[in-house]
């Protein structure tokens, strides 16, 4: 089957959780997700969390993020827009394995449970533009 | 998140229920940080915490660390199999201690 849905959240903390909610309600669509769900689920959620915490430093604002999930039948296709501060790529790095501390380990996970990870200039309205592709 | 503290001798186990993120980060070291600051040996139950994201995973660390450095432990019991996935994905599995 093929999904297409999108839905616009306000960027605050307490949106991860409606975030969530809304991954597990799209992809229970189609079976084939039904093993990774959580995994999935838990990079957008942290891909979510970056924005509030680093392309808003965490401050409440007015502004949304728009999540899309689109499924072809073979490569999930999540897309996050926001419009907080620009995000510079060659800055985000995940935590190093061997480095114990607290931090970088969302980007970590984001590049563990995805198959590939793109940051782009967002064309329309928005600023931020990261697209996360599992294959299934 | 809830929680539910239970004291026993020189032991406070900290019993957690529900989605531990960024949301609710700072209230889960409220909670614990003072317990680990007061010399206890700190057990964190997680039997009930079914998802548990990077920051919580932070709060773990930071937990440890801190109880490290005062000479005391932090000790993870009964953790969810939800959970227990994200630990072994943020290889902690060795670092954190796990009964």
């Amino acid at each position: 089957m093929t999904i297409d849905e999108h839905k616009e959240f306000a960027v605050q903390s307490s949106s991860l959780k409606e975030i969530r909610s809304f991954a597990r309600e799209v992809l229970t669509k189609d079976p084939v997700f039904q093993n990774s769900m959580d995994d999935v689920v838990l990079a957008l959620a942290e891909a979510a969390q970056n924005i509030v915490k680093h392309a808003y430093s965490g401050q409440p604002t007015g502004d949304t993020m728009k999540v899309d999930i689109k499924f072809n039948g073979k490569q999930l296709i999540i897309e996050l827009f926001d419009k907080g501060s620009p995000a510079i790529p060659q800055n985000i790095k995940p935590r190093k394995l061997d480095d114990i501390k607290a931090g970088g380990l969302g980007t970590f996970f984001i590049g563990q449970i995805m198959d590939e990870v793109i940051f782009k200039t967002a064309a329309t309205d928005w600023v931020n533009h990261l697209v996360l592709k599992k294959n299934y | 998140m809830s929680y539910k503290i239970t004291e026993e001798g020189n032991v406070a186990t900290v019993h957690l229920d529900g989605e531990i993120d960024m949301d609710v980060t700072e209230k889960a070291k409220e909670v614990i940080m003072p317990l680990i600051e007061s010399g206890k040996e700190v057990h964190l139950n997680l039997k009930e915490v079914q998802y548990m994201d990077s920051s919580g995973i932070s709060v773990l660390i930071e937990s440890h660390q801190k109880a490290a450095e005062l000479g005391t432990k932090v000790i993870l019991k009964e953790i969810s199999k939800s959970v227990l996935k994200v630990i072994m994905m943020a290889k902690l599995e060795q670092i954190l201690i796990i009964e």
